[in-house]
Formats: C-alpha cells, sequence, structure tokens
C-alpha cells in the first residue's frame, strides 16, 4: 500500500481534466444497531471492523494487505492516507478503532469508524460521475446487504450528523482555477456555487486553506434529492465553472500573455533551480506550472506529472516516498531534490 | 453559473412569463454569462429555477454551518432532559457535537430534529437509493459490472483473448453477456 504508486485518477484523462482534477462521490453509512463511532464501546467498533473486512473478504478486488487498523499504522501513514485523499482529517484524530480498504489503483475505498462507521468512496479523473457513481452504489449493495445499514423509509440513510442524512452522499469535484484568480473573479464564481446550495472549500477539506489555486466544490443536501440529481447538478454548475475559467485563460492568453508567459516560466525555473522548497510554493508553484501545460504556453511536463508531484510533495508522502522520518528542513531539501529530478526526466 | 439576485424580488404585480417555458410565471432573476462572456439577465418560474439548481429566494439558502452554530447556541435546560433510550445522549449534547450517538436518536429527538433537517436540506423526505436485502445477489452484481468494465477495456486495447476470457469470467458470473 505505502509505495511509489500513485492513484490512478491523477492521470489527467477524464473530461475536462486540464481543470478539473478529480471527481469524488462519498456514501456515509450506519450498521443498524450499533452505536455511531463517537458513542460506540471499542468492542462494538471492532465488531464493525471485523464486519466490514468480512463483507469485502467476497469481493474479488479485496487485497488484505490494503485493509489498514489505524492502531497499527503510525501517524505519517496515515498522513499519507490523508494527503492521496483516501481518509480524512478525522480519521486521522486518535482514540478510536478505525480501519480504511484502498482498493486497486485507490479508485475505491471503505473508511470504517470515522464520524459514521463507514464511508465509502470512489475517485476518478477529470469531471465525470457516471461509472463511478455505479462503482460505488455497487459496492454500497454489498455492504449493505452484509452488514445491515441503519436505514429509514422515511429519512433514508441514518448518519452521526443530521447534514448528511438521506443519501449520505456527498460528491465532489476538485478543480484548478488560476485563470479565475488571475482575473479576481473567482470569489464571485464560487459566490455563484454557493447560492446554488453547494459548498466551496480548499483542497484539503473544511478549513483547509486554499493553495495552489485548488478548490473543491461539493453538494450540501443529501435529503430529498436522489443520488442522480444531487450529481446532475454539480455536474452542471462545475462545467459552467470550467466554461469560466476557459473563459479567464482565454483572456488573459489575448491581453496579458507576456505577464502570464513570465509567471510560468519563473514557477518553471525555480521549480527546476529550487534547493529549497516548502510545501505551500511548491503547491503554488506548480499550480502555475499547471496553467502553463494545460494552456500550451510551455509544452512539459504531462499535466499527469504535475498532479503526482502535487500530493508527492506533502508531507507524509515524501516520507514514505524517501522510506524515512524527516525533520521539516530536510523536507524541504528532499522535496527540491524529487521535483528537480522528476522534471528533468519529463 | 446563475446567480439568484438575492435582493431582487419579482414585482407580482406584472406577471412577466418564465424565459425558460415560456408558461409559467417568472418568480426568479438569474443572471447568466452568454457565449460571449457578456451578462444576461433572465427571469425563471420557480420550477425551471429549481430544475437549473437555483433555489427562489425566500427559500434563501442558509449555511449549514449557521445552523449548527446556531444549535450550540440555543441549549436550554429542557434539552438536558430529553435523552434517547438506547444510547443516553441528550438533545444538549447533540447540540453541543452537532452528532447524535446511534440511530435510535432520530426516532427519540425527532420533534426536536425535524425543523433542523428542514433548515438544512429543504426537505424531510427521502428520495434517493434503499439498502439492497439480498447479499448475494449484490456480490455477483457488483463483481459483473467490475468484469464489464474490464470487458470493455480489454475490447478496447484489442486483447481479444483476454476479452473472451473476462466474457467467460461474467457468463459463470452470472451475467447475461455478451457478443
Amino acid at each position: 500500500m505505502f509505495d511509489k504508486t500513485l492513484g490512478r485518477w491523477l492521470d489527467a484523462t477524464g473530461p475536462h481534466a486540464d481543470i478539473v482534477l478529480s471527481s469524488r462521490i462519498r456514501l456515509a453509512r450506519n450498521v443498524a444497531g450499533v452505536n455511531f463511532p463517537s458513542r460506540a464501546l471499542p468492542a462494538d467498533q471492532e465488531r464493525v471492523i471485523d464486519g466490514v473486512e468480512g463483507a469485502l473478504q467476497n469481493l474479488s478486488i479485496f487485497a488484505p494487505d490494503r485493509f489498514l487498523r489505524s492502531k497499527r499504522l503510525t501517524p505519517v501513514q496515515t498522513g499519507f492516507l490523508v494527503e492521496r485523499h483516501l481518509a480524512s482529517l478525522e480519521f486521522a484524530a486518535e482514540g478510536m478503532s478505525r480501519a480504511i480498504f484502498v482498493g486497486q489503483d485507490e479508485m475505491l475505498s471503505v473508511m470504517v469508524n470515522e464520524e459514521d462507521h463507514l464511508r465509502l468512496q470512489t475517485i476518478s479523473s477529470g469531471l465525470d460521475f457516471g461509472p463511478a457513481l455505479k462503482e460505488v452504489q455497487s459496492l454500497d449493495e454489498v455492504l449493505g446487504a452484509g452488514l445491515g445499514y441503519a436505514f429509514s423509509g422515511q429519512y433514508g440513510f441514518l448518519t452521526a450528523c443530521p447534514t448528511n442524512l438521506g443519501t449520505g452522499m456527498r460528491a465532489s469535484v476538485l478543480i484548478h482555477l488560476p485563470g479565475l484568480a488571475l482575473t479576481r473573479e473567482i470569489e464571485k464564481i464560487l459566490r455563484g456555487a454557493l447560492q446554488v446550495g453547494l459548498a466551496v472549500r480548499g483542497l484539503y477539506g473544511e478549513g483547509s486553506e486554499t493553495r495552489g489555486n485548488l478548490f473543491q466544490i461539493s453538494n450540501q443536501v443529501t435529503l430529498g434529492k436522489s443520488e442522480e440529481e444531487i450529481v446532475e447538478v454539480l455536474t452542471r454548475i462545475a462545467t459552467d465553472v470550467v466554461g469560466f475559467e476557459r473563459k479567464a485563460r482565454d483572456y488573459l492568453l489575448e491581453k496579458l500573455r507576456l505577464e502570464i508567459e513570465d509567471k510560468v516560466l519563473r514557477a518553471d525555473a525555480v521549480l527546476r533551480a529550487a534547493r529549497v522548497l516548502t510545501g505551500d510554493e511548491a503547491t503554488n508553484l506548480l499550480g502555475v506550472l499547471r496553467l502553463g501545460v494545460t494552456t500550451g504556453l510551455i509544452p512539459s511536463p504531462s499535466t499527469r506529472l504535475i498532479n503526482e508531484l502535487m500530493i508527492l510533495c506533502r508531507p507524509a508522502n515524501l516520507q514514505v516516498y524517501h522510506d524515512q522520518e524527516l525533520t521539516p528542513p530536510e523536507r524541504d531539501a528532499v522535496r527540491a531534490e524529487l521535483v528537480r529530478a522528476r522534471l528533468a526526466t519529463a | 453559473m446563475k446567480q439568484p439576485d438575492s435582493e431582487a424580488p419579482e414585482p407580482k404585480t406584472t406577471p412577466v412569463p418564465c424565459n425558460e417555458c415560456g408558461e409559467r410565471p417568472a418568480e426568479v432573476r438569474v443572471t447568466e454569462v452568454d457565449k460571449h462572456g457578456k451578462s444576461v439577465e433572465r427571469r425563471l418560474c420557480a420550477e425551471c429555477a429549481r430544475s437549473r439548481g437555483i433555489t427562489a429566494q425566500g427559500a434563501a439558502k442558509v449555511a449549514v454551518a449557521e445552523v449548527l452554530l446556531e444549535l450550540k447556541n440555543k441549549i436550554k435546560d429542557v434539552d438536558r432532559k430529553l435523552v434517547c433510550p438506547n444510547c443516553r445522549l441528550t438533545y444538549a449534547d447533540f447540540q453541543a457535537t452537532t452528532r447524535l450517538g446511534c440511530p435510535e436518536c432520530y426516532n427519540a429527538f425527532i420533534e426536536r430534529l425535524l425543523p433542523v433537517i428542514k433548515r438544512i436540506h429543504g426537505a424531510v423526505k427521502h428520495t434517493g437509493r434503499a439498502p439492497a436485502a439480498d447479499r448475494g445477489t449484490a456480490t455477483r452484481s457488483f463483481e459483473v459490472q467490475r468484469l464489464r468494465r474490464e470487458l470493455s477495456a480489454a475490447i478496447e486495447a484489442e486483447n481479444y483473448e483476454q476479452a473472451a476470457a473476462v466474457r467467460d469470467r461474467i457468463r459463470k458470473a452470472g451475467g447475461e453477456e455478451a457478443q
């Protein structure tokens, strides 16, 4: 699990992958007759973990070495999972028996005993929820039939927080909006998303900052709409935002080409030359480089490599990649070295 | 992106037909950006607005965080006496943490929860999927679906030998396939 291969969603092959990094669906589920994790006895927490492991065992995608119990994970390994968007910050919090199953290519995953007993997740490249929704629903049926979900005909899937009640579904897109940021239209556009009932957050979810002009847009309402409707509205709004980003990029290339070229080439030069790179600096410069590549201002590296570097440059991934614990100053040096090496061979 | 102009109610005296369906009276003004990048004002009826994911004003969205914050700030003595018979969580505990203790809490607190749910979701009735009942069928259909994807990938890669093998596995797994 903790190796150098990255999730397939980073490969930049999906629709609008130049602007939309990923489409993600998360389903919150709980087991009937068991208290929600925060109020469950340790024995019950373990029982849910065992139940999930048992239900997954019948599936060909299940690999026992990818079923990880939190008690056996180091903080760096947990951080690694968070940075790869497989686990949440809440999952990383101590004091409970948790587990996570990570499917092949990191497309499907199941977190156990986070806020809810189960969080099923799927991530795919670009703006595309279709196949991913079917797949996660299909996995949901297997787990539901095996475990017996807490469900009410009136209120749907019962969740620890009423904000997830009903479908228990949160669909989100991770979207790169440097054009709108540079033309200073970003706030207006994101406010528009809020007005239609969507939520906008930074790269790592609730409370995280927006670095590298990466934003997450997701649905807030989970009750009273079908899964398909939720995905449809989000897709439509995300498509609109993509359109605005394209217009902003066209405008910038037409009116401010020199300034943008300068910005992109400077970012490229710094990334290729720097001996010390902080995480924030790397993310921001990679964001600028991404704008340069996806608008054709520079021919390389590939969008895929930039996506991958954005994850590999995060602190825990860096340490797993180098197979040793590193202090922050050591990380900054190792990060610069990694970026230089990867860009040199791209 | 369509943005409702929050402070601009449609005058009720002169009904304007909806720009979308042309039938029902317009209730919401939205600003859209056309393909030339110019903003255009359009007027939509509630139904057309809703089908585009726009909430009519009046039903203005309250940020979810705001609803939860309000819960925390309004804990009363009676809330401490309202207890879930299953997990012993009080309604006041829920207000403080915004987390319920068990599925049964929904029954125990439903009268207090309904207005909260309504404000968060604008609805109180689930219209999405229900869980599957039968484990065997669910497992089979998961496997068949996964194999179908493998099959199309193999065909796309013109790896027909593998495609044939995958097709046999689909048949074995109970899928109806496939030519």
